[in-house]
């Protein structure tokens, strides 16, 4: 038996835009401690990690751990026909194959119950080890995503480089070149807009800009976003959830082709 | 070709083993390509209609250059690193196998010198194909081709796909593509199928992991060879009466072919006289390849525009924009296959999270009502559902969840 009833239900609304263009299907895990998934796009390049607490919920009932395979297409759609003010419940019973979805308007005049059909879903759950990043840049979310749309217009990937001074982003391509740099700043009057450093090494890290782009999706979800960059792991782009949790993404960076041969073969 | 039946065998007894993968998720990845099968396909398909091939000024057939230009470029962009391996000297064995291809294949020239006479156009089309045959030019046209190219070419000592295997098991390459299954029973870890399929059938790429067909079928890796073997495979006959799926019962029984031979009933068998079972598997397990790294000399490199354009333009007369294009594809490719993958960094664990349906069920709620229990929130009350719940679906939207959560038990152990 599962009910997670979540008051603030366009957080959910808003956390399927930001993935369901990354992965077609994945299982969402509920257990004691929250709701949560896993799930990696179908070339193995990047990661989604996302954990909604339980406590963030006013209701949350999760008798044992179970996982359910759903289509995010799908799961969208039928999310998209709540009211943003909506108060959603999710509800599946042990053994059930099917998850309901039920949206109370704010006023509690209308309820809709949507039933999903749930697919088995033969999915790989990477173990993510906790490391110290070398560099940890927190800024604007919104300052992110227009970093990352402009520069796609020039170039495939993005040269991210943090130095003391501040984080470069830069890119090349058939008609030219471009370089952003934002430099550490916390004397803004408010601590959304602020550009914050922490380094212990400097880094220089390549990556897709198709896949960046897509992690912006998640900008709505929250003000600030988190870089964490070491030379060899791939990098984290973080939004925090309010109160509740965040969604990660973790994107493998581009390596240099004499390198190549060096790594790992898997 | 390959081993008789052994696709349905797996698809029936080891579906976990097989998985329908994205062309473009082997982006990155070096696969080893037996050669002479995909030049044997782009001969067949590319560029024919009836006894009309693809040629050159010289009337000499092209489709083969045709095919393995545009399908290399394909994996290329696709950010794969192939490496093609050529046939070397067929092992003894083989020969009494090429005798009947090559009978088969005579035969086939008479039936279309036939159809060519009546001029029936299907028949024609059906029996020169049957004719095919992947010449010594043709290789030594293609491996002048992928050199060009920039792409690595290995010229094995005998069977190519035993050296595709071999490259696979040593880490020199992540899998093995052909259409021969054959690849299986040399132990090639992954093993591909469809990869050089054009990209216009959308056929999906099909993934087959050695290690799960041995756990599935409950194999040792000389019991597989074993039934490979009885199953039928290019080395020897194959016994009268015995398909995949009785040697596969056969193998799980006896263990071996020596033990199945003691106990099998002959009177209903007939196992042929000369049966060189032993010889064939130990060409499965030992076949004759090349292990020394600088023998192998796997090297991807920068394209050579102006002998591709000699060569093709030229000698070929392929369309010289075309030519030029594709080389300028090839460039562009070689920053595709930099993207690094997840699994390099992280790795697997198992997932604590069971999945929701379970086999046994414990729960009263489980019943066939408990699925008219939610339904009957629903506001658009699309399926006709017992009355009783009906009159109480009204009074619902009233109430908060918690306590619908409690009712919707009570119908159901009411109802």
């Amino acid at each position: 038996m599962l009910e997670l009833r979540l008051v603030q239900g366009s957080l959910l609304k808003k956390v399927l835009e930001a993935i369901k263009d990354l992965v077609n299907d994945a299982n969402f895990d509920c257990s004691a401690t929250g709701f949560s998934l896993q799930a990696m796009d179908s070339s193995h390049v990047a990661l989604v990690a996302l954990l909604l607490r339980s406590e963030g919920f006013e209701h949350y009932r999760c008798d044992r751990n179970l996982s359910m395979g759903m289509n995010l297409g799908n799961m969208s759609k039928m999310l998209k026909c709540a009211g943003n003010d909506d108060i959603i419940t999710l509800k599946a019973d042990d053994g059930s194959d099917t998850v309901t979805f039920m949206f109370e308007s704010p006023t509690q005049d209308k309820i809709s119950d949507f039933e999903m059909k749930l697919m088995d879903i033969d999915s790989e759950h990477l173990g993510i080890p906790e490391a110290e990043y070398h560099a940890i840049v927190r800024m604007p979310s919104s300052e992110f995503a227009r970093i990352c749309k402009d520069l796609s217009s020039i170039g495939d990937t993005v040269v991210i480089s943090v130095t003391k001074e501040g984080v470069k982003f830069s890119t090349r391509g058939d008609i030219g070149t471009a370089n952003i740099v934002c430099r550490q700043n916390n004397t803004v009057d408010k601590p959304e807009e602020a550009t914050i450093i922490e380094m212990t090494e400097p880094v220089s890290l390549t990556f897709a800009l198709r896949y960046m782009n897509s992690f912006t999706k998640a900008t709505p979800l929250s003000s600030i976003v988190t870089l964490s960059l070491s030379s060899d792991l791939p990098v984290v782009v973080e939004y925090k959830i309010a109160e509740m949790g965040y969604i990660r993404f973790y994107l493998a960076p581009k390596i240099e082709e004499d390198e190549d041969e060096t790594k790992p073969q898997v | 070709m390959g081993i008789k039946g052994l696709t349905k065998l797996l698809a029936d007894n080891a579906p976990k083993a097989m998985k329908e993968q994205k062309f473009e998720s082997y982006f990155g990845r070096k696969i080893a390509i037996d050669a002479s099968m995909s030049i044997y396909q782009f001969l067949i398909v590319v560029g024919r209609s009836g006894t009309e091939m693809l040629t050159n000024e010289a009337g000499e057939v092209t489709s083969h250059l045709q095919g393995m230009f545009t399908r290399t470029i394909r994996l290329l962009e696709a950010g794969m690193k192939p490496v093609y391996v050529f046939d070397g000297k067929p092992p003894d064995l083989k020969k009494q196998e090429l005798a009947k291809r090559y009978s088969k294949r005579a035969d086939a020239s008479e039936d279309l010198a036939e159809a060519v006479e009546t001029g029936n156009k299907e028949d024609i089309e059906k029996f020169s194909k049957r004719t095919v045959k992947v010449t010594k030019q043709h290789n030594e046209d293609c491996k002048r081709l992928l050199r060009l190219m920039g792409v690595p070419v290995i010229e094995a000592p005998s069977e190519a796909e035993a050296q595709c295997a071999a490259l696979c098991k040593s880490g020199n390459a992540y899998a093995v593509a052909s259409e021969d299954m054959d690849s299986l029973t040399f132990g090639a870890p992954r093993f591909l199928r469809h990869l050089m399929d054009p990209s216009s059938r959308k056929v999906p790429v099909m993934e087959f992991e050695v290690a799960k067909i041995l756990e599935e079928l409950n194999l040792t890796m000389d019991q597989f060879i074993d039934l490979c073997i009885l199953s039928g495979c290019d080395y020897c006959d194959s016994i009268r009466g015995i398909g995949g799926q009785t040697a596969l019962k056969l193998i799980r029984q006896h263990g071996s072919i020596e033990n199945i031979l003691e106990n099998i009933n002959k009177e209903r068998y007939h196992i042929p006289d000369d049966w060189p079972y032993q010889e064939a598997r130990q060409l499965f397990k030992e076949p004759v390849v090349h292990t020394d790294e600088e023998q192998l000399e796997i090297k991807w490199t920068a394209p050579d525009e102006e002998g591709l354009i000699t060569f093709l333009v030229n000698e070929n007369g392929f369309n010289s924009d075309r030519v030029t294009k594709a080389v300028e594809k090839i460039k562009a490719a070689k920053n595709k296959s930099s993207q690094g993958r997840l699994e390099s960094f992280f790795k697997p664990v198992a997932n604590p999270s069971g999945p929701i349906k379970r086999k046994e069920s414990k729960c009263i709620l489980r019943s066939p009502r408990s699925a008219i229990g939610h339904k009957m929130f629903s506001l658009q009350a699309c399926r006709p559902t017992p009355k009783v719940l009906g009159s109480l679906s009204l009074p619902i939207p009233d109430l908060g969840v918690k306590h619908s959560t409690s009712l919707c038990i009570g119908v159901c152990f009411g109802a």
